[in-house]
């Protein structure tokens, strides 16, 4: 959430105007970026996106070509990992072979010659907060994988960095190992209260760890904001796809709403941004869709318009419906191309429909076949420059 | 390492095929490999164990066999160490020239060893490249065991590298990342991290380049001198021995090198998985 008062958390790391190139080929432009102190801050993107390489700028595994990484308030962009201080939790764990769990978590402490009571202190400790206790003396061949995580995190905890690096630190697992692992390594960072920065291409892992998330594609930030903003209000066309189904309508601007093809749909448009007669494009999730047989409508739903079922399928937890929306004034097959479409489809191939996804209630509420004529209702939208 | 081996079956009721292939490479190693090594110990212990103790405790016999021990162990640790170094830099650091820098690491063990041994002396023999220039000071490494020590680490260089550098590649680069943002130095991540990982590899290496030392011949006799009791190793004093005569003398040395190099590999076979248990 926009944090407005004026306890807002004070920032703990941020990377300003970061630039980094291999070779010719550009990785990262201009990427800037804060994590409060206690925060969960996620970079989503498709892999080439350049997350990972600034997840390694801020370890300090990889030199920016301009641009700062400050850590709590220290520049520390020429310092050499080592001297940062940060706590980086690799894909692969990188848990030392040769030394038992208690000699992995104590290594960061063994190296800075602190005494051995100290250490064993701290060990036992970061043992039972990730409730390894009995599996202190074991190798980490020896363990799970999601028990080699933790052994991970708690041998960064010893030296209490200053912020967690998390690379893609569930790439490995099978899906119901993640969710698991996922809930609970939430649940840890909120006890252990470090600012955290995690790596992902999974778009439900981000919504659900982030605290804010950080879209990034092709080396630039597309959008940073809450998991609900980024959701529900995607800043850009790439934002709302890679998120996720969303169906598009193309518009234009008018004075209090846009109009699109079959519908004109108030709105209240950021005058700075928009201009009557610009061309926009109207997003919508699957979900935001609701059917109905007659044109009454429930209150908050804006209307669309007539539309075809062309495909109905089930697909587990929900029911997910292919419409054609009836066009004003002609019948569909003739002519020109229809103005809306859907995201996941790669541009040439997309086709000009829209999905709608329904709870089963619902579905079995206002039962459709394919063929049937309903009304398309939507909940919300977002509207996006167009092209 | 005890590997179960799946059988697949061919045929139905009893395979002939199988004890009949585990009989002819048995037959096929007689006279090749088992023979030959069950000789030595046949005629060396055939006038009596005491007469093999005699042999054996000749001082010059004795003396063949400490140097033998001691020229290969320090040929051994110069190059376990220049192998681990050599490792490092070539798996580490990529530059130009690199591929003919491992291809001439590699070289010495495809040269005949006598030609190494010649190589040697035409470098530092009194003649030699260098030789020439050092022997008028009083310099002389050839005949010595320093010669021998050159000799036995010219034929043996690229073994422990060999054996060291694949686990180098192999290893994966985030461990020394990890151990770095943990906030080590490199020396102390060389030394608590990638050490361990490599204890299998320089055990291996070290007793791959001891045991191929310890039976050296080719080069050694060119560049010791072969003096009985001064510059004669244990494979030296067996050839001149038999030379002269003396099978008893010959056989007993020959028998403790058979068994220290059966020693060598079996430890060699069975300490890897035991050295690599993660």
């Amino acid at each position: 959430m926009s944090a407005t008062s004026d306890n807002v958390p004070p920032i703990a790391a941020s990377v300003i105007g970061i630039s980094k190139r291999f070779g010719k080929t550009g990785v990262l432009e201009n990427i800037s970026l804060d994590v409060a102190e206690g925060e969960i801050l996620v970079l989503l993107g498709a892999s080439g996106s350049g997350k990972t390489t600034i997840l390694r700028i801020i370890a300090g595994l990889e030199q920016p070509n301009t641009g700062s990484v400050i850590l709590h308030g220290r520049d520390v962009t020429n310092l050499p990992a080592r001297e940062r201080g940060v706590g980086v939790i690799f894909q692969d764990y990188a848990l030392f072979p040769k030394m038992t769990v208690e000699k992995n978590i104590g290594y960061g402490l063994r190296i800075r010659r602190r005494r051995r009571k100290e250490i064993r202190k701290t060990v036992d400790e970061l043992l039972s907060l990730v409730q390894l206790e009995e599996h202190r003396k074991k190798y980490p061949s020896q363990l799970s994988g999601g028990q080699q995580q933790r052994v991970a995190i708690a041998r960064t905890l010893a030296y209490k960095p200053e912020v967690l690096l998390f690379d893609e630190p569930f790439g490995a697992l099978d899906t119901q190992t993640r969710t698991h692992l996922r809930r609970e390594i939430r649940a840890l960072l909120r006890r252990v209260n470090v600012p955290s920065v995690f790596i992902t291409h999974d778009q439900e892992e981000a919504l659900e760890l982030g605290d804010r998330v950080a879209v990034i594609n092709k080396g630039h930030i597309e959008q940073i904001g809450t998991p609900y903003e980024i959701y529900n209000h995607p800043a850009t066309e790439y934002v709302a796809t890679f998120l996720g189904a969303a169906n598009i309508l193309e518009g234009v601007v008018r004075e209090g709403f846009v109009e699109t093809e079959c519908a004109q749909l108030p709105a209240q448009l950021d005058i700075q941004k928009f201009r009557t007669g610009d061309r926009i494009k109207v997003v919508f999730r699957p979900e935001d869709i609701s059917l109905s047989r007659t044109d009454f409508l429930k209150p908050g739903h804006l209307k669309l318009g007539p539309a075809h079922i062309e495909e109905v399928s089930f697909v587990g937890a929900y029911e997910r419906v292919r419409l054609r929306l009836e066009r004003p004034g002609e019948d569909c097959e003739n002519g020109e191309q229809p103005s809306y479409y859907l995201t996941t489809e790669t541009p040439e191939n997309r086709p000009h429909s829209i999905i709608a996804t329904r709870p089963k209630p619902e579905a079995s509420s206002t039962q459709v076949r394919i063929g049937d004529r309903v009304v398309v209702a939507i909940t919300s939208f977002t509207v996006l420059p167009g092209s | 390492m005890s590997t179960v081996v799946p059988t697949m079956r061919h045929v139905r009721g009893f395979d002939i095929v199988r004890p009949l292939s585990v009989g002819m490479l048995v037959f096929m190693m007689l006279p090749l490999v088992f023979l030959p090594l069950a000789s030595i110990f046949i005629f060396g212990t055939s006038n009596g164990l005491d007469k093999f103790w005699a042999a054996l405790t000749q001082p010059d016999a004795v003396f063949a066999l400490k140097l033998s021990m001691a020229t290969s162990f320090w040929a051994t640790v110069f190059n376990v160490i220049f192998g681990l170094f050599a490792a490092y830099v070539l798996s580490r650091h990529n530059f130009w020239g690199r591929n003919a820098l491992i291809v001439t690491i590699s070289l010495p063990t495809a040269i005949p060893t006598a030609v190494a041994g010649f190589a040697l002396l035409l470098l530092w023999g009194p003649y030699g490249t260098l030789g020439r220039f050092l022997t008028p000071h009083g310099v002389q490494l050839m005949f010595t065991a320093g010669a021998i020590i050159l000799a036995n680490i010219f034929v043996t260089f690229p073994l422990a590298f060999g054996v060291i550098k694949p686990v180098f590649d192999t290893m994966s680069r985030s461990l020394e990342e990890a151990s770095a943002t943990i906030g080590a130095t490199r020396w102390q991540t060389f030394w608590h991290v990638t050490l361990p990982s490599l204890r299998g590899a320089i055990v291996s290496g070290a007793l791959l380049t001891f045991a191929r030392a310890v039976g050296e011949f080719g080069s050694t006799i060119l560049v010791s001198g072969n003096l009985a009791g001064r510059t004669q190793t244990a494979p030296l004093y067996i050839f001149a021995k038999f030379n002269e005569g003396q099978i008893e003398a010959a056989n007993a040395i020959a028998i403790v090198l058979a068994l220290f190099s059966f020693l060598i590999f079996s430890v060699l076979f069975f300490a890897r998985d035991w050295l690599d248990v993660d």
